[in-house]
């Protein structure tokens, strides 16, 4: 009854004009920032911040965590219409959005995509309210060995998500992983290959990586292409929405599937939105009883990490403000918003500002509700925004690109690692090499090493002391046996391939 | 028109030395902070600006330029012009940060003029889930027989090298772990994974507060007034770890020593109100009175310490 009594409280504060308005505009904005490909929630927030030196505390927050999931909802629109992720939660929805939209299924994927993000944000919304405590507790049980094995377990993941052959996808991630090593050692503080440059210090920023990868290195390889963006603008008409009962039939276990690993993913500190969407898609296609179908426009393939980021946004809250640990940039920056008004954030915060707490969660709800009637009826709008031809959209996508990648960190720098890593993700798209194990690579490897690094200080150099751990062992043979089938299950389809070719000829010959 | 030119000469050579009769800022002052927007010394800088440019009646702009350890902004800093106008606020860090970082564009000693201690505190040794002692003299023992893991907020941070001087002055056996922020150092001392973590009373007292972790030893010679309850490393007869955390003002090198002392007597009228008083109790904190020579003595007395430590225990190697 405590929570019901909670949950009263939070209406009241999230309902005020003030508060409802500051939720519309930040939704509103989100979802703006999110089509946009190349802008995402942390350029957008890292924009707005000083607004919150005017506002007050909850309505400061209200906003900016619309802006927040916001652009999660936005994120996908681009992904299924033009291929390229509006945010890099959204990385995943291309691979089998952008072949529905092809099949002049757009909008059915837009449809489902809203609802999914509904789903898996009220989902994450209900973890958020029941378990804020509990998961909190939970959380400082995992030390090292334990994130170690989970990161292992996603870079397995990882190397299987992508439609190209393994060998491909496994050495994506090890060049992920290469590239992540630049930057200051997370042991020893000793330089890795920074050859004396400052700004190198920090490594290659994630957004830099994924502006450069996704954003830049699209416009670069439609430069010259005859290609016109067919956008069907008949497909947001809301006729062309609606799922058939087929899709529906296959989309609500994906949904719970998925909706549980983004609350999952969501509530560790260092994943987020982006790896949960990997994991719930990479789960999907492994549990699937017809996985070629994923890449070729699966509405599977959507709805699993649509659900699983908005959930993860929602759930990204409870180390943020049970435990004062941001999970990311975005989330260090909410963190800010509380304490430039001198709010401690941590494990008092629930007790101490419960109008606050609440109120930021009803206003989650209101968030999220809005944004369903939002993209319903307005999805033709960003349908229309990105019908603007590409010689006006595309250099206005990389000014804000560029302008972004300026705003993290207020270095010129970042703006030229942008414009390389777009020449590398050009590059890779000629070569059929795919990014998105590549940026996941980059993300898990540093998180791998350093938590790998910890934990064998912690077991003082005795690796066998890590299997002893009851969470971390049982990951880790999860992990194994996950490579050891995925390796085998595309040796023996090699095999099958190699003698019905054989057999073929035979019969040919 | 020889008067003029006189007086025109005469009025050029009065505003040179215009700082000196009261007249600094003549324009308005970017305060750098080398962190992110919303920790604690951006908080800081924020808190102190509002009141600043009450006292100077111009504006005070806070520019936030993280990285590399802080060293992204104190670079920009020493190359600014030492007129005043270009301030930074950084912490102890900007002592510990040149003793690993090989690659620094500037001298720490030539090219940067300490201004103002403006905030002080002492450096608590809190414990974890762990460490069942519940003072210094009975965490010196519980080493004996168990080795502890000191965890960081990452190499060359304060806390790291605080750790690092705490092994050496108690001659404890101890490990050094290095996490990714003090938040994750201390939600993993919570955890029972790593067994300390040394930082200052605004970092540590919010857990302290609510009994997640327990304070072990003030790290100084005598006890803290403002924490009397909580046992002073130099009862429990550990020397050389007294140094203290603090929050500072610095200028470019070469800051005209009259106006270094004029922008601390401004910075100590903004640090004396109620609001910034109320941060100061806040965090367990007081305000710094040392003058722009006297701080200058202490400043490069840290980072040689923090230097031959560095050597001593081969950090950074």
């Amino acid at each position: 009854m405590e929570l019901l009594a909670n949950l009263a409280l939070g209406l009241e504060t999230a309902i005020t004009p003030v508060n409802l308005f500051y939720c519309f505009a930040g939704v509103f904005l989100g979802t703006f920032v999110g089509v946009i490909p190349g802008v995402g929630p942390l350029a957008a927030i890292s924009m707005l911040f000083p607004i919150t030196f005017y506002l007050d505390p909850t309505a400061a927050l209200i906003m900016l965590a619309g802006i927040y999931y916001g652009t999660t909802y936005g994120g996908s629109t681009a992904s299924i219409l033009l291929n390229i992720p509006g945010a890099t939660s959204a990385a995943v929805t291309c691979l089998d959005g952008y072949p529905m939209a092809q099949q002049g299924r757009a909008g059915v994927a837009l449809f489902m995509t809203t609802i999914a993000s509904f789903v898996g944000g009220s989902f994450g919304i209900v973890i958020l309210s029941l378990f804020s405590p509990v998961i909190a507790e939970y959380a400082l049980t995992f030390g090292p060995a334990e994130y170690f094995s989970l990161m292992v377990l996603g870079l397995v993941a990882a190397s299987t998500i992508a439609n190209a052959s393994p060998s491909r996808g496994l050495s994506m991630v090890v060049l992920g992983m290469l590239v992540a090593t630049v930057g200051t050692d997370s042991q020893s503080g000793v330089a890795r290959f920074t050859f004396g440059s400052m700004s190198l210090l920090e490594g290659f920023g994630i957004s830099a990586m994924a502006m450069g990868l996704f954003g830049i290195g699209e416009i670069l390889s439609s430069v010259g292409a005859t290609r016109s963006a067919k956008i069907d603008s008949s497909s947001a008409k809301m006729r062309n929405m609606l799922p058939s009962r087929d899709d529906w039939r296959r989309s609500w276990m994906p949904g719970l599937r998925g909706s549980s690993i983004g609350a999952f993913f969501g509530a560790l500190p260092g994943t987020g939105p982006s790896i949960a969407a990997f994991m719930a898609y990479a789960v999907e296609k492994r549990v699937s009883d017809t996985p070629e179908r994923f890449g070729h426009g699966a509405i599977e393939g959507i709805v699993a990490p649509e659900t699983a980021n908005n959930a993860a946004d929602q759930t990204a809250f409870i180390p943020t403000l049970t435990l004062g640990i941001p999970g990311s940039a975005t989330m260090a920056l909410m963190l800010g918003a509380l304490m430039v008004h001198g709010i401690q954030p941590g494990p008092t915060l629930i007790v101490e500002q419960p109008a606050l707490f609440w109120g930021l969660v009803m206003s989650f709800w209101i968030g999220n509700l809005i944004l369903l009637v939002l993209n319903l009826p307005l999805i033709g709008i960003w349908v229309r925004l990105l019908l603007v031809p590409y010689h006006y959209l595309y250099p206005a996508i990389l000014v804000f690109v560029c302008i972004g990648a300026y705003s993290v960190r207020a270095n010129a720098a970042d703006v030229a690692m942008v414009l390389a890593f777009g020449v590398l993700g050009y590059v890779m798209r000629i070569a059929q090499l795919p990014a998105a194990p590549l940026l996941l690579g980059f993300v898990l490897g540093p998180l791998v090493e350093t938590q790998f690094r910890r934990a064998m200080v912690l077991a003082r150099g005795d690796f066998t002391a890590i299997l002893e751990r009851p969470i971390a062992g049982t990951v880790i043979a999860i992990s194994v046996l996950m490579l050891v089938w995925g390796l085998g299950g595309a040796m023996l389809r090699r095999r099958r391939k190699i003698l019905d070719t054989r057999h073929q000829k035979s019969v040919g010959g | 028109m020889k008067k003029i030119i006189a007086a025109a000469i005469g009025a050029a050579l009065s505003t040179t030395v215009a700082f000196a009769q009261g007249n600094y800022p003549s324009g308005p002052v970017t305060i750098i902070v080398p962190y992110g927007t919303g920790g604690s010394t951006d908080l800081t800088a924020r808190a102190v600006a509002i009141e600043l440019e009450k006292i100077w009646n111009s504006p005070v702009v806070v520019v936030n330029k993280k990285g590399a350890g802080s060293m992204i902004g104190t670079t920009e800093v020493t190359q600014a012009a030492p007129d005043g106008l270009t301030l930074l606020l950084n912490t102890a860090a900007i002592t510990t940060a040149p003793a690993i970082q090989s690659d620094l564009k500037f001298d720490p000693v030539k090219d940067i003029t300490p201004i103002s201690l403006l905030i002080t505190s002492p450096y608590v040794l809190v414990g974890g889930a762990n460490v069942k002692s519940n003072d210094f003299s009975g965490f010196l023992e519980e080493a004996q027989t168990r080795p502890m893991f000191m965890g960081t907020a990452g190499p060359g941070s304060s806390s790291h090298f605080m750790s690092e001087l705490v092994i050496l002055g108690a001659n404890l056996p101890a490990d050094v772990v290095h996490f990714s922020g003090g938040g994750e150092a201390q939600t993993n001392m919570m955890g029972g994974h790593s067994d300390t973590y040394i930082s200052t009373t605004a970092s540590v007292m919010p857990y302290v507060n609510d009994g997640r972790v327990k304070a072990l030893a003030v790290l100084a010679n005598k006890r803290f007034p403002l924490l009397p309850d909580v046992q002073a490393s130099g009862e429990a007869g550990v020397k050389g770890v007294d140094i203290e955390g603090w929050v500072a003002l610095f200028g470019p090198g070469g800051m005209d020593p009259a106006l270094a002392d004029q922008i601390n007597a401004d910075f100590a009228k903004a640090m004396a109100t109620d609001s910034m008083q109320k941060l100061l109790t806040d965090n367990y904190a007081l305000a710094g009175d040392l003058s722009p020579a006297e701080f200058w003595v202490v400043y490069e007395r840290d980072l040689k310490i923090w230097k031959d430590l560095a050597e001593k225990r081969g950090i950074g190697k």
